[in-house]
């Protein structure tokens, strides 16, 4: 069998722009069906949930709101949460970057000399790479979850933050399981491989010393991590290994404990269209006889910070990671994830990936997008995608016209000439008199353009454009104050 | 100075450098918005009902008792599990341990014991009908985070004044924050396949309730 998709780069320093990446997705009919069917199973139990909470749009703006103060005070509550980890028995690193991330966790795993470790499905560590390099310093890493077990071992790409293998059906698990847990006579019921997958890993989470997480939330107030999950394997990295370690990015603390009634009504039922996730775990430090007894939280910068720094820009790090934005999307339901190039798929990946990469890389995700909005409404966090998208958009023009190369680029010497005319009138107005002969030439019967030539035919190839009237408003005003005398 | 101290260092300068000096941190934060909803409205019947119908849509069993026949209804439900072998807290009451199996009382029991037992009863901190969800926080009757995890079957005693409506009322039950936590709304689960929801990954594959109706 062939592989799913010809494997995607997920590393924006690499990937093709998007519309190049999106191609052979938008030729492969199977991923798109196996997409299509998990997105609208997904859109429509949320719809159901939310439309349950009266109090919706007041938890959107709560959350808004915390989020929003969190990001403006970022520094105190990290020191403080720094400050009640380490007093409840954690650890606390500072990463200013994704390679001394990594760093850290080999020092720690050399320390342990653990040659295994279990992971939890984390954004961070596949922000970072994680994986690769444990396995080229000789650590091989077991993902855990059902979806990130799929992808390690079918060797594939994650295309959603939420359900990673989604663009995966049911007979390609079975054949990926089949062939590497030498199950023969395994069938594609859910039911199975699911089972199949809980006695692959049982005998890992009882062996294996040190595990590593991302978090949901980092509680300032209390030192306390917290993680969502829905099948256990979470828990299972949580309690059973000796050592623990967390990856968090920055942005993700909260200020108190009590602020997670806003966050976690909100997560859920955005994410996967439940009431609550299965699973919510909450711990602080090290519990004796209870779980790790050491733990290390490493607090991630990796680009996040020079965000916080613009005021349009900043209300990406609100993000909570539910991907509700990315399921309502036109453009994702299209493409899938892997177009995107980035780990961050979907709207908040056009907005994230382009400024954790501080634009050197991925400038093509901004235009991503169709504009619709549908993302900015489902937000339960209410980032304003659009608005960000736009800022950005704006920015890899200024990027652009920049550079010499570009001088005669057809989109910015037109934009030259029109920004000239525009700051003339008598400019204006010949090139009113000049477009509306040239434009006579091509208009039809209908008062419509179907067709232009050169570059103008880019956009009657798909669209019409309607004719030019006769007469300008400059005419017909100054008409109608002769008339008056 | 060492490395890692350097990238705190930096880490900080870079975010204050971008924020500058906002306001107050403390009364910035007590003037946040806060308009959803806090307290729950339904009666008590009406709101053990919906505690019920949320715990059973996400496939939990639920039976219910009176306060005196909670040891029971525990010995029926093991009975009817046809499973021999059970862990429970070191905390939990003695009346509760069923006559006639065999009983693994967790005193830092080794992670391989617990996974040999096949379930576990504990008793529960909170319900949250909203969600049907099951708030354990880890006392002496409620155990050890292993102990309602690695059994595939988990037996929770929870008491109807135990239980509110909203999420927000829970935190109001909690005096000080948890220093562990475990929120549990139904069993382990996953929609990863397809999107078909699977009852049972990892953690316990049965979920079973006893509601204890000990007010009103």
């Amino acid at each position: 069998m062939s592989a799913i998709s010809n494997r995607p780069i997920l590393d924006p320093v690499y990937a093709p722009p998007f519309p190049v990446a999106a191609l052979p997705v938008l030729r492969n009919a199977q991923l798109r069906k196996n997409v299509g069917h998990a997105i609208d199973v997904i859109q429509a139990k949320r719809a159901r949930l939310v439309a349950e909470k009266t109090d919706w749009q007041e938890l959107r703006t709560a959350a808004a709101g915390i989020r929003d103060h969190v990001l403006a005070h970022l520094d105190v509550y990290l020191e403080q949460f720094e400050e009640r980890c380490t007093a409840a028995g954690g650890q606390v690193h500072w990463a200013a970057d994704a390679a001394e991330a990594r760093r850290i966790v080999l020092e720690i795993l050399r320390e342990e000399k653990a040659s295994e470790v279990i992971k939890i499905k984390t954004m961070t560590s596949a922000e970072i790479q994680l994986n690769p390099f444990l396995e080229s310093s000789g650590i091989h890493a077991y993902e855990t979850d059902l979806a990130e077990i799929i992808l390690q071992l079918g060797e594939e790409e994650p295309s959603h933050i939420v359900v990673p293998a989604l663009h995966v059906n049911r007979s390609q698990v079975r054949e990926i399981f089949a062939r590497k847990m030498n199950l023969k006579d395994l069938s594609d019921e859910p039911k199975e491989l699911t089972a199949a997958a809980r006695n692959y890993l049982r005998q890992k989470f009882l062996s294996i010393p040190a595990a590593i997480s991302g978090a949901n939330f980092l509680v300032a107030e209390t030192g306390a991590v917290s993680v969502v999950e829905s099948e256990g394997n979470g828990r299972m990295c949580l309690t059973l290994p000796r050592t623990m370690i967390t990856i968090a990015g920055i942005e993700k603390v909260l200020p108190r404990f009590r602020d997670l009634e806003v966050v976690l009504q909100l997560l859920g039922r955005s994410a996967t269209g439940e009431r609550m996730n299965p699973y919510t775990s909450l711990w602080t430090g090290v519990t004796p006889g209870d779980g790790p007894q050491k733990f290390h939280v490493i607090l991630l910068d990796n680009g996040r910070s020079s965000i916080l720094a613009k005021k349009t820009e900043r209300q990406t790090l609100r993000c909570i990671r539910c991907a509700a934005c990315m399921n309502s999307c036109p453009v994702y339901r299209q493409t899938g994830g892997h177009a995107y190039g980035s780990v961050y798929p979907g709207p908040i990946g056009a907005i994230l990936t382009p400024q954790l990469q501080q634009l050197h890389h991925a400038q093509s995700l901004p235009y991503a997008s169709s504009l619709c909005g549908a993302c900015y409404e489902v937000c339960p966090v209410k980032i304003n995608i659009p608005e960000v998208l736009l800022q950005l958009r704006s920015q890899v023009v200024d990027q652009e016209r920049r550079q010499i190369r570009r001088f005669f680029d057809p989109m910015h010497l037109g934009l030259r000439v029109a920004n000239l005319i525009f700051s003339q009138a008598w400019l204006f107005h010949a090139a009113q008199w000049m477009g509306k002969t040239g434009a006579r030439l091509v208009t039809q019967k209908d008062g419509w353009i179907h067709w232009m030539p050169s570059v103008g035919g880019k956009w009657t190839m798909t669209r019409d454009l309607r004719g030019l009237p006769q007469q300008t408003f400059h005419d017909w005003w100054a008409g109608r104050a002769k008339g008056a005398k | 100075m060492t490395a890692v101290a350097d990238s705190k260092q930096k880490v900080l300068d870079r975010i204050r450098a971008a924020t500058g000096k906002p306001a107050a941190t403390a009364e910035a934060y007590a003037k946040l918005e806060r308009g959803y909803t806090r307290r729950g409205e339904l009666q008590a019947d009406a709101l053990i009902e919906r505690m019920i119908e949320r715990l059973r849509d996400y496939d939990a069993e639920v039976v219910e008792c009176k306060p005196a026949e909670i040891a029971a209804t525990i010995a029926a439900q093991l009975k009817a599990s046809g499973k021999h072998v059970f862990v429970a807290p070191e905390g939990l009451p003695a009346e509760w341990l069923a006559e006639g199996f065999d009983w693994q009382i967790d005193q830092q029991l080794e992670a391989g014991a617990v996974n040999r037992a096949e379930g576990v009863v504990t008793a529960s901190f909170c319900g949250v009908a909203d969600s049907g969800t099951i708030v354990l926080h880890h006392s002496a009757s409620e155990g050890r985070r292993v102990l309602t995890l690695l059994p595939d079957w988990h037996l929770c005693i929870l008491r109807s004044s135990q239980v509110v409506e909203t999420l927000p009322e829970y935190f109001d039950r909690c005096a000080q924050p948890p220093t562990l936590a475990t929120w549990i709304s139904g069993p382990s689960a996953t929609a990863d396949i397809e999107m078909t929801r699977i009852k049972g990954v990892h953690g316990p594959r049965f979920l079973h309730v006893i509601l204890v109706r000990d007010e009103g």
